[in-house]
C-alpha cells in the first residue's frame, strides 16, 4: 500500500508517501470512505512524503474532506511539499484545506 | 549551457504505470540542466503529468494507446511535444477551474496556468500536443 496509518484513538494519520497520482490517490479514498463509515471521521493527511501530487490527488483529498464533514468530522493537511503546496495554491484548494505545518499542529484540539 | 541541443525521448503506453516514466525524463532533464530553477522543472512537470493523465484515462482503445514524449530546453523555454495514437480528441483547454469542492475536472485548468503555450492538433492518425513553459516566471510565493 503506498501510504502507512497511524491510529492515534482520537484522529488517524495517513500517510501517502512518494507520488500521489492517479494511481495511489483511489486506494488512499478507498481507505479514507472505509474508516469514515467505521466511524473514524477524524484524519490528518501527513503529506511529508509526498514527492509530487497531481490533481487526482486533489479529489482525493476534497472526496475525503467531503466525507469526513458529513460523519461530523474532519480532514486535516499537515506538512506539504513545496509541489504540493504550490498545487494546493494554483487550484485554490489552499481556502478550504488549508495547510498545518506538522502533524502535531494539525492534531491541535482533538 | 549544458545539454542544450539535446532532446529527451520516452516511448511507450498510455498506461498508468508508464507515468513514473516519464517523472524520471523530468528528473533527467533537471539534472542534466543545474541551471534550471527547480521550481520552473517542478511547475512544468505538474502540468506534463496533468496532460499525460489526461491521456492515460481518456485515450482510447483504452491500455492500447502509445505516446511518445520529447523534451528540449531552451534558453528561455522548455518544451514537450507529445504523440499519442488515442481517438480523435478536443481538449478543453478553456474550462476554468472548477467550483472547491468539486473532485474532478482541475487538470487541464491546472497545465493552462503552469503553461504558456498548449498547442493541440491531429494529423497522421494521432494527437499531437505542444506544451511550453517560459522560464524565469516563477511567482515570488512559489521560490525555493
Amino acid at each position: 500500500m503506498p501510504f502507512t496509518e497511524t491510529d492515534h484513538a482520537d484522529y488517524i494519520v495517513l500517510a501517502p508517501t512518494g507520488k500521489f497520482n492517479m494511481v495511489s490517490a483511489p486506494l488512499l479514498k478507498t481507505r479514507m470512505d472505509d474508516l469514515v463509515a467505521a466511524g473514524k471521521a477524524r484524519l490528518i493527511i501527513d503529506m511529508s512524503s509526498v514527492e509530487f501530487i497531481d490533481s487526482s490527488g486533489l479529489g482525493a483529498l476534497i472526496g475525503g474532506l467531503k466525507g469526513t464533514r458529513q460523519a461530523g468530522g474532519e480532514l486535516r493537511l499537515a506538512a506539504p511539499g513545496d509541489q504540493a503546496r504550490a498545487v494546493l495554491k494554483l487550484t485554490n484548494l489552499d481556502r478550504i484545506l488549508t495547510p498545518y505545518k506538522t502533524v502535531e499542529e494539525a492534531a491541535d484540539g482533538w | 549551457m549544458a545539454g542544450e541541443d539535446r532532446t529527451y525521448t520516452l516511448s511507450g503506453f498510455a498506461v498508468p504505470a508508464q507515468l513514473e516514466a516519464v517523472h524520471a525524463l523530468l528528473k533527467q532533464v533537471a539534472t542534466d540542466h543545474p541551471e534550471l530553477d527547480p521550481m520552473d522543472v517542478m511547475l512544468f512537470e505538474t502540468a506534463i503529468i496533468e496532460i499525460a493523465d489526461n491521456v492515460v484515462e481518456h485515450g482510447r482503445p483504452q491500455g492500447e494507446v502509445q505516446w511518445t514524449f520529447t523534451i528540449r530546453v531552451r534558453e528561455d523555454e522548455i518544451e514537450a511535444v507529445l504523440d499519442d495514437t488515442g481517438q480523435p480528441f478536443t481538449p478543453d483547454t478553456c474550462s476554468a477551474m472548477p467550483d472547491g469542492y468539486a473532485e474532478g475536472g482541475r487538470g487541464l485548468p491546472l497545465a493552462k496556468q503552469l503553461l504558456d503555450r498548449i498547442e493541440f492538433s491531429r494529423f497522421e492518425d494521432a494527437n499531437h500536443w505542444r506544451l511550453t513553459r517560459r522560464l524565469g516566471q516563477v511567482p515570488p510565493e512559489f521560490q525555493i
